[in-house]
């Protein structure tokens, strides 16, 4: 991992696309996505709306980040992040986030026919897939994988568990990391119908989403499976895109928190005055806000990273995940804290965020572990 | 490395405090087979109420409960030995008492200003957990700022009756018994007017409705009073002193008062508890335990979870309070609940991801335990006063700031 700082574009690489795809998603999403809807889908319908997925699609957001060739957008890392941003703030009840990243992978590892397979069913949100990528002890890191794919006759037989997969239960088919015999890591893309593959619903503190459990019990799968030019550097490619993606979707439920939380303080009056004028509400409100401007700047900056300078990525995607996994924990807590009695129950939406939070810290590794390795590309291999 | 403190206590103290592990060890209730409250503001069903109501009397009976109360109201005049039950209590991680805000903030009021005849009456039942209470202060309109509290007591013959609005009622379900924080005199200050009553739940006129917690949990309630009688000898104190009286339970609730009752606030064991889950959980293809970020929080824990053991020491001796006498006993409830958070925190850090599966998961470590006590502490760093709150009330009374407006 280099420590030197990516030669950006100075304005991010931000463009008027980037300016009417946030415009329209934030239009769309308010109309569409209230938090009472949230609630509801999250209630009655295990948290997955399949009409708004439909229109996500149609939205063209599915194959946002999918080339043109494939039916895709063709649009860049920084585009997603904004989507991604809007996404996060409304708590969006569609498994966008682990599709868009399965399409990746098949990007960066799939060979010409495996992409023209699977990517415009990905671009068209017909084919409904995700990432399944961590181990059930929340492993991630390509040397931490344990889950193994074996050659089986003209095919391959995998062994592993994969844990905290969004969309789970709702997806065909998921593009998962196993570690070969020799030790490298492969992509593979597998049809969850396989024999000996297991899906099971987690049942998640975060009811808005959902995720699952997947078993494979020396599963069979085709050797066209294995995703044909993957190997470790693709799996990072593919984990600075996740990154990075997380951190954008921390960003907006932040910010979302954050407003919600300023908002009741402007509102809520005690002692005859509204509890925003305390300083013991304003200074922590605003720390929040600090926290959340500067992980916006680095997710921005892992964004435009991504689109230009791909190979350097890593160090801001993992500043990224970090900054903004800090800055939504506490921006979380302050939400419950500062909004009393009322914070405390089901019907306030802190609550909402709160759990929101707790899931996207954690997967993909949280701020302490992104800590750790930044330093080690600081200071060297520690310990 | 031990703990050297616990050993050097009077040589009677640690009698007693062996008496009471064995007593325990050989009565502790079992598993239940259903999923208990993690204290008493999440009870919701009769079959946890009367598990829980069960163990407490049991405790109650073999002479481990009241120790510091009076024999004459169900006591037993054994001054500082209610704390050792707790914190063996909290070291064995048996269930809690239920009827803590009997214990804990009714009980101590009522010995301060209860009249001969309320203490016969509201006392042992206390301890018996055969009369459950609950507390009526906070209303929607009214919760840091209590003082401002509408509810309305008027006279009524030899009686009053209620009217009014009680929000955030733990146990309320339950209870047979309110403290009750109600205005008697709108035309008087606003702590001139209020009024101080031990209420019956059972009165005409009160509905009783549940609140949902952002765990899903139930517990607490709204209360509402319509026309609601009372019987005169509801009156705890003086008419209009109920503020005076109010800030005594608050005291008892905050812990302020080296707590008689037999709850475990300042009692806690978590640290122990989580570096033993950092054994058996894996982060990253390796224990918990031999994460380095994991062990430094820890061990962080570690610190502060024995600054607040021993501060409830320290407490007791006045010439090591040179400074501000009142300060550790002041500090308890922030320090212990600021701490009971950032320890569930960090616990559900080290579990990883896995902190995010839920009751019924199969695969949620601990059946879920620390997300769910990282929820519930925000239970304990709102109610009873928030921590903004008490970082006031600290600020204006121990360090002598300014009062703000
Ligand atoms: C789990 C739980 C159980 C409870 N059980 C009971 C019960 O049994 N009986 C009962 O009577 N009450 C109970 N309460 C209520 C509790 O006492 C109140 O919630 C608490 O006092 C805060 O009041 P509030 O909810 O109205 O919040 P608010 O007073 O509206 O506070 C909102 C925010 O503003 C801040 N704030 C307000 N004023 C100031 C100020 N002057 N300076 C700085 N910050 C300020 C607060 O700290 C808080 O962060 C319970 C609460 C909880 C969460």
């Amino acid at each position: 991992m280099s420590t030197r700082t990516t030669d950006l574009p100075r304005d991010f690489g931000f463009g008027e696309d980037h300016e009417l795809l946030r415009d329209s998603a934030r239009r769309f999403l308010e109309e569409r996505c209230p938090v009472g809807e949230v609630r509801r889908v999250a209630e009655e319908a295990g948290g997955f709306d399949p009409a708004l997925w439909k229109e996500v699609a149609e939205l063209g957001w599915t194959g946002l980040v999918i080339p043109e060739v494939h039916g895709g957008a063709g649009l860049g890392a920084l585009h997603l992040a904004l989507l991604l941003e809007e996404m996060g703030r409304h708590l969006v009840p569609v498994p966008l986030l682990g599709a868009t990243l399965a399409a990746r992978a098949i990007l960066v590892a799939g060979d010409a026919a495996q992409q023209a397979r699977w990517l415009p069913g990905l671009a068209s949100g017909e084919l409904r897939a995700t990432l399944a990528w961590l181990e059930a002890d929340g492993a991630f890191e390509p040397d931490e994988l344990s889950a193994r794919a074996e050659p089986d006759n003209d095919g391959w037989r995998l062994s592993g568990t994969k844990a905290f997969v969004p969309g789970a239960s709702w997806a065909e088919l998921v593009v998962a990391p196993f570690r070969q015999a020799d030790g490298a890591l492969a992509l593979f893309c597998i049809d969850l119908s396989a024999p000996g593959v297991n899906v099971a619903a987690e049942v998640g503190v975060d009811p808005t989403r959902p995720t699952g459990r997947i078993a494979f019990e020396d599963a069979r799968v085709p050797a066209d499976a294995r995703l044909a030019t993957s190997d470790e550097s693709a799996c990072r490619q593919v984990l600075d895109w996740g990154f990075t993606a997380l951190a954008a979707e921390m960003v907006g439920g932040a910010e979302a928190a954050l407003q919600l939380t300023a908002a009741y303080a402007r509102e809520r009056i005690q002692f005859g005055r509204p509890i925003g004028s305390f300083q013991a509400v304003k200074h922590p409100l605003v720390d929040a806000m600090i926290g959340v401007e500067s992980a916006r700047t680095l997710a921005y900056a892992a964004a435009a990273a991504l689109d230009h300078a791909p190979a350097e990525a890593e160090v801001p995607a993992r500043m990224a995940k970090a900054a903004a996994g800090d800055a939504f924990s506490f921006v979380a807590r302050k939400s419950v804290q500062l909004h009393g009695g009322y914070g405390f129950t089901w019907d306030c939406d802190a609550q909402l965020y709160f759990k929101r939070c707790l899931w996207l810290r954690a997967v993909l590794g949280d701020a302490a572990h992104h800590r750790r390795h930044l330093a080690g590309a600081l200071l060297g291999p520690g310990e | 490395m031990s703990q050297p403190i616990e050993e050097t206590e009077p040589r009677e103290i640690a009698e007693f405090r062996r008496e009471v592990r064995a007593w325990i060890e050989a009565n502790r209730p079992g598993d239940p087979g259903f999923k208990l409250p993690q204290s008493f503001l999440e009870v919701e069903s009769d079959r946890q109420f009367e598990f829980l109501r069960a163990w407490q009397r049991k405790l109650y009976e073999a002479g481990y409960l009241g120790l510091d109360w009076p024999a004459e109201y169900g006591g037993h005049g054994r001054e500082g030995l209610q704390r050792i039950v707790s914190q063996e209590m909290a070291r064995a991680r048996t269930p809690f008492m239920v009827n803590t805000i009997g214990l804990q903030w009714a009980g101590p009021t009522i010995l301060v200003y209860g009249s001969d005849a309320q203490k016969q009456r509201m006392l042992k039942p206390i301890l018996s957990a055969e009369e459950i209470w609950c507390q009526g202060f906070s209303e929607p309109g009214a919760g840091s700022d209590l003082a401002s509290v509408q509810t309305r007591a008027e006279r009524a013959g030899d009686g009053w009756t209620v009217t009014g609005h009680k929000v955030w009622t733990t146990l309320a379900q339950h209870a047979k018994w309110m403290i009750l924080l109600a205005r008697t005199d709108p035309d008087v200050g606003k702590y001139d007017g209020l009024s101080y009553f031990l209420f019956p739940m059972d009165a005409a006129g009160v509905t009783v409705q549940p609140l949902v917690k952002m765990s899903g949990e139930g517990g607490f309630n709204q209360v509402i009073f319509d026309a609601s009688p009372m019987p005169g000898d509801a009156l705890l104190g003086e008419l209009g002193q109920g503020w005076q009286v109010a800030m005594t339970t608050l005291t008892h609730e905050r812990g302020a008062a080296d707590g008689s009752g037999g709850g475990s606030l300042g009692a806690s064991e978590g640290v122990r508890q989580v570096a033993d889950l950092a054994t058996r959980v894996r982060r990253h293809g390796r224990p918990a335990a031999a994460d380095p970020a994991m062990r430094e929080r820890l061990a962080d824990l570690w610190i502060r979870e024995e600054a607040l053991r021993l501060a409830s020491l320290r407490a007791r001796v006045p010439g090591l309070n040179p400074e501000r006498p009142l300060a550790l006993r002041l500090m308890n409830k922030l320090v212990f609940s600021e701490f009971a958070q950032d320890l569930a925190d960090v616990a559900c850090e080290l579990e990883g991801p896995a902190a995010t599966l839920w009751l019924g998961d199969p695969n949620a470590p601990d059946r879920a335990e620390w997300p769910r006590a990282y929820m519930n502490s925000f239970g304990m760093t709102i109610g009873g006063g928030t921590s903004e709150i008490q970082r006031n009330i600290l600020g204006e009374r121990v360090l002598d700031l300014p009062k703000g407006k």
